[in-house]
């Protein structure tokens, strides 16, 4: 979970993001400062999210409502959940090589 | 209806656990099934119920009711004596039975046993108001995985394929386009066929990873496939051709003279199809047999073979 610093970048507003989640825009802000989500800058210093981080919004709102996380153990927990994924597809990939 | 469970069977508590064995004992049982902890599309289901149970047993006010009432306490109305809702939910059921009807009230409305439990709680993520869920919008439905196994021959051929999974509302029959060619462990993605949103939120999608079973006669490794040739002895020494049977079919092997056991023939080209590349190649590995009992011409044979030939195997190992 990173927040690069681009130029230009193609992507959700912080607006439109927040219209397609129902998180509020101050919220979408917090998470990408976390790095519970990605995000990048346009050249103005307008966040853009990618569309694939809805899929990522809607683990966070199910995280939180099932464990009652706090944000930042969120974050925690997304990246360990992402290197669980990672690891188990690399074991796949080994075993079929 | 399908008779439903006691929320307090469904999260392993006595009635009379506290509130921190009710959340130890919901936060244990999250972990095992919530849908981004577990990608089994039957956890889905049992998170629901965990979940509810939970909702409702967490907040003292909802318990009170549950317990004075059971699965019935959302329709009842909160002056309500327990004791003479029982005793007119037990005259009800004696008068549908033709006993009398000794009753002091109706509780018209208060069977509430076709209510669709969605519309109760299939808000949780969105409606709800304890743990952090105050405020959270539609929200969509986690990825599922599930294993599908198919037989060497699907995977060299395709073809469709159903099969049946658990859901939150009952198992359902999915048909899905095994490609010719599938290796094991690939994922096969079926877009919003994975966990339910809710409030109209977009399912998750439902990735199966393909596990090839095991199979009598081939063994694939990668998109190689090997299989085991018999040759008779004198078949191994004079060189033939002999077919052999591939999953795309039977073909031919030729055999060089002087062919021992545990040599590998290939047929480039013979294994699994690669829809991206080459396919792999097939291995032919000679296994040489001899007849468990000789006829006599058969005996005569190799007895004068052996006077004659002077090849002996284990010199210069």
């Amino acid at each position: 979970m990173t927040t690069a610093l681009v130029v230009s970048s193609p992507g959700l507003t912080v607006d439109a993001f927040s219209k397609a989640t129902g998180l509020h825009p101050d919220l979408v802000k917090r998470l990408v400062a976390l790095g519970a989500l990605d995000a990048c800058r346009t050249a103005a210093g307008e966040l853009r999210l990618p569309p694939a981080q809805l899929a990522a919004a809607a683990r966070i709102q199910r995280l939180r409502a099932g464990f009652g996380l706090n944000y930042a153990a969120l974050a925690l927990v997304m990246d360990l959940l992402d290197q669980i994924e990672r690891l188990r597809g690399e074991r796949q990939w080994t075993r079929i090589a | 209806m399908a008779e439903r469970r006691d929320f307090y069977e469904i999260l392993g508590v006595s009635r009379d656990a506290t509130p921190e064995d009710i959340q130890r004992a919901y936060r244990k049982l999250a972990r095992t099934y919530h849908p981004d902890m577990n990608k089994d599309p039957a956890a889905e289901g049992k998170f629901k119920e965990i979940a509810e149970a939970y909702d409702v047993l967490s907040d003292p006010t909802t318990r009170k009711k549950y317990d004075a009432f059971g699965h019935d306490f959302r329709g009842v109305p909160d002056d309500v004596d327990p004791e003479m809702y029982r005793r007119a939910r037990a005259g009800g059921a004696r008068r549908q039975a033709g006993g009398p009807a000794n009753v002091e009230y109706e509780f018209s409305g208060a069977d509430f046993g076709d209510v669709d439990i969605e519309d109760l709680f299939g808000d949780f993520f969105g409606r709800g108001t304890r743990g952090g869920r105050r405020g959270w919008g539609p929200i969509a439905g986690a990825d599922q995985e599930a294993e599908l196994e198919v037989t060497v021959e699907e995977a060299y051929h395709g073809g469709k394929r159903s099969f049946t999974i658990p859901g939150p509302s009952g198992p359902r029959t999915i048909e899905v386009n095994i490609p010719a060619g599938v290796a094991d462990g690939q994922r096969i993605r079926l877009a919003g066929q994975g966990g339910q949103g809710t409030s109209g939120a977009a399912a998750g999608d439902l990735y199966l990873v393909v596990r090839l079973a095991r199979h009598p006669r081939y063994r694939v490794d990668g998109r190689n496939i090997a299989v085991e040739l018999r040759l008779t002895p004198w078949e191994a020494a004079l060189g033939a051709s002999v077919a052999v049977d591939t999953p795309g079919g039977e073909a031919k092997v030729r055999v060089r003279p002087g062919t021992s056991s545990g040599k590998r023939l290939r047929l480039k080209g013979r294994g699994m199809p690669n829809p991206r590349g080459t396919p792999g190649d097939l291995y032919a590995e000679v296994r040489i047999m001899v007849p468990e009992s000789l006829a006599d011409d058969e005996r005569r044979l190799f007895e004068e073979l052996a006077r004659v030939s002077n090849f002996d195997p284990r010199s210069g190992r």
